[in-house]
């Protein structure tokens, strides 16, 4: 299977060249969208359906007996940054680049659907899933809340993402957390303002929105059990004032909370909440907080992650089991919510991180991708 | 999955040697009258050989099995001493000498280990060398080390080292371990602030230090939350603050804070250490007084060898069947780890049953867990030297 798939490689590469020179952002991935379509109709797609929350592709691969429905997701959408990776088929788009290796993503589970169409050497039926918005998120959500597993009732879900510092051809997943929650927060402190000059006549917020960031340092320094990993960021501090000489009346922060369990993303944002109302109390101003848990934390199935790794082992002999989570977060966590499942890192070789402007997919791991994923299918159908 | 029925049959005695070590309990290095009657009974038990003496207090006693055709030697280890704590568990064998308590279960320790060495002395069905090693000192004094330092894993060959603990929450007869650490490295540190002492409606003459140790307490909290990788673990915390004025009106020129910093690895320990002092020093520059810092590391992270935590495991489960081969790695420090820096080996928890925790005036020792310690402790000789 792998050398049938290493041999559409030349294919794959230009399919996922053409998507690097054409990103598009997050929920505007209609090109994209559009060309997946396009290709799966012409591998002879059982069922090709575009148009999931916008941009988002399904299609339906049926196998050749009964047995179980496999969901295979990949997402499509690239980042708001300059490129600056020096490749021939660098974006064409100013200000918008595939940073993140999605328009890998994307080929490689084109290369799966080509191969799964063609030789149809599995039971049950593969479900493919080109999803619009992680960058953003709510893609994954987005599709739920259309309908999507109503529809396709899914009994297994995997996906995966490429590592750079992992060598191309290694593997690494884990069973139970592998990615973190992330939770949004933005606290709005209002003050009184006034001359800088004057500040007694004054109700400084940039004074106060110090305190409440030194303050925040608590929760993980001291609330949360040392045994269990929690992020608690201050991301932006923006105040309303317009000059040096000028108190400003309101000051804005905005952040991230990152954890792994409930019990902890509950206590963070209790203390969070808590922390700003009685800091913002105790200077005579006031607080808002408004909190919004954005992905939850990517958990996989211990069976399932098992099945992942198994199938990674009879491709490669570079399969870390036991993979330390991180405080990044993925979106693909909305599915494992709601289907067994395993998310699995492929190695992209040493090169720029993720999100860095001259981050480059390697195209030397697609078919390590791509046999994964039809792996996937052929195992588990 | 039992105790061995020996120790079933032993219980009264070795209850009652625990509960005379209850009622006289010593501190730290002072342990004599604990360590003699140690001496004493492995003498009694026929054991081959014991030293007093090491370790300033410690004792170490070898007992030989039936044959030694490999040269296999394996150290077993207990504490002895207790802590300044006032008792009020109301047992009838509560601690005779005022301020002074086995709270940590140190005599249950000792005893079981006495036990396990009197049935070694009697059945010797092992093949090589058992070392029992009763040390002074864990609650703070080093004794773990000092006796490392006197040379004993050499002078008496130890190939691997195994300790135990009760603890407190785990039922009775059920053991707890985990591969890696097991407990954290505690390091001790103070930080002394000088400013400029004078007159608290003053202080636009002073430098005041109250204000720089309360700055230095808060920028301390980035450590934790800001610099260490989140799946790491760490904890830093500011216990005393001391002003060398307790006057209501006077600016201190000097004030001394104290602390602990817990870590799991050797990395992470090395960093707290170096930002604990750039934070002291930074803020202290910034409001213009000097923080000066001496960090002390104490008991160093107890570290389980995988493969001979398997060993220990291996042998819990024969005794009880009832083993958490993964539990949570503990905050605590355990001064087992000096010797675990030496030789490979494992150290293991024995549920105590649903008692006060240690260190707590109410806290008691169990005696229904001795079978179940001193089978282990007993098991490990004859798993780790089978016999001929």
């Amino acid at each position: 299977m792998f050398a049938a798939i290493e041999a559409t490689l030349p294919e794959a590469v230009a399919w996922r060249r053409d998507f690097h020179a054409h990103p598009e952002l997050s929920f505007a991935e209609h090109r994209t969208g559009a060309k997946v379509a396009e290709l799966l109709r012409g591998f002879g797609c059982d069922v090709v359906e575009p148009g999931w929350s916008g941009t988002g592709v399904v299609a339906v691969i049926n196998g050749c007996g009964p047995g179980r429905r496999i969901g295979l997701r990949a997402d499509m959408d690239a980042l708001p940054i300059s490129e600056a990776s020096g490749v021939e088929f660098a974006s064409t788009v100013p200000g918008v680049m595939h940073a993140c290796g999605h328009d890998g993503h994307t080929a490689m589970l084109l290369a799966a659907a080509q191969y799964l169409t063609e030789s149809r050497a599995f039971s049950g039926q593969a479900v493919l899933i080109f999803q619009p918005g992680e960058e953003a998120g709510g893609g994954a959500r987005a599709m739920i809340a259309e309908g999507f597993l109503d529809r396709y009732p899914l009994d297994e879900v995997y996906a995966l993402h490429n590592m750079p510092g992992l060598a191309v051809g290694a593997y690494a997943s884990r069973p139970g957390p592998i990615m973190a929650a992330a939770d949004m927060f933005s606290i709005e402190i209002s003050g009184r303002g006034g001359h800088a000059a004057q500040p007694h006549l004054a109700l400084d917020p940039v004074m106060i929105a110090g305190h409440v960031l030194v303050a925040l340092q608590t929760v993980v320094a001291r609330n949360v059990d040392p045994l269990k990993p929690a992020v608690l960021s201050v991301s932006t501090v923006v105040s309303d004032g317009s000059g040096a000489c000028v108190v400003p009346g309101r000051v804005v922060l905005t952040g991230t909370v990152r954890s792994f369990e409930g019990a902890v993303q509950d206590l963070l944002e209790d203390r969070l909440r808590a922390v700003v109302t009685g800091v913002a109390a105790a200077h005579g101003g006031v607080a808002t907080v408004e909190y919004l848990r954005d992905a939850p934390a990517t958990v996989n199935d211990a069976v399932c992650a098992g099945y992942a790794l198994e199938v990674a082992r009879g491709l490669s002999a570079a399969v870390e089991g036991d993979v330390a989570p991180m405080m990044v977060s993925e979106d693909f966590s909305e599915f494992l919510l709601r289907v067994p499942g395993a998310f699995m890192f492929v190695g992209n070789g040493d090169g720029p991180l993720l999100h860095h402007p001259a981050y480059a997919f390697n195209d030397a791991g697609l078919p390590f991708g791509a046999a994964w994923l039809t792996g996937m299918v052929l195992a588990r159908g | 999955m039992a105790p061995k029925n020996r120790f079933a049959e032993m219980l009264p005695e070795i209850a009652g040697w625990r509960q005379d070590f209850h009622e006289n309990p010593e501190l730290l290095f002072e342990v004599h009258r604990t360590a003699a009657r140690v001496a004493e009974l492995c003498r009694e038990f026929g054991c081959d050989e014991v030293t007093e003496g090491i370790g300033r207090t410690g004792v170490v006693v070898v007992i030989k099995g039936k044959t030694d055709t490999a040269g296999r030697v394996i150290g077993l280890r207990a504490d002895m001493d207790a802590l300044p704590i006032i008792e009020q568990t109301g047992v009838a064998y509560a601690s005779k000498v005022p301020g002074k308590m086995h709270a940590c279960g140190h005599d249950g320790h000792t005893s079981m280990l006495l036990g396990a060495a009197k049935y070694l002395a009697e059945t010797r069905n092992f093949d090589g060398t058992a070392v029992l090693i009763f040390q002074p000192a864990e609650e703070g004094g080093g004794g773990g080390r000092e006796m490392c330092a006197d040379g004993m894993m050499d002078r008496w060959g130890i190939q691997e080292v195994y300790g135990m603990h009760n603890m407190p929450g785990i039922p009775v007869g059920h053991f707890a371990i985990r591969p890696g650490a097991m407990m954290a490295a505690a390091d001790q540190f103070e930080i002394v602030v000088t400013g400029k002492g004078g007159h608290a409606a003053k202080p636009h003459d002073c430098i005041d230090t109250t204000v720089v140790a309360a700055h230095i307490i808060v920028a301390l909290q980035t450590i934790a939350s800001r610099g260490v990788d989140p799946l790491k673990q760490v904890v830093v915390s500011v216990c005393t603050v001391a002003t060398d004025s307790t006057a209501h009106n006077v600016i201190p020129q000097v004030v001394k804070m104290k602390g602990t910093v817990r870590t799991m690895d050797f990395g992470v320990q090395d960093y707290v250490e170096g930002r604990v002092k750039e934070i002291a020093a930074g803020v202290a520059l910034a409001l213009g007084a000097v923080a000066v810092v001496d960090y002390a590391r104490g008991y160093p992270v107890t570290v389980n060898a995988v493969e001979n935590t398997g060993f220990a495991a291996e042998v819990a489960r024969a005794v009880s069947g009832q083993v958490d081969e993964d539990t949570a790695p503990l905050m605590g420090a355990e001064d087992f780890s000096f010797m675990l820096l030496e030789r490979p080996g494992a150290y293991i928890f024995l549920g105590n049953g649903d008692t006060a925790m240690v260190h707590h005036p109410a806290y008691n020792f169990d005696d229904n867990a001795i079978p179940f310690g001193s089978s282990w402790y007993a098991g490990m000789v004859e798993a780790r030297m089978p016999a001929a």
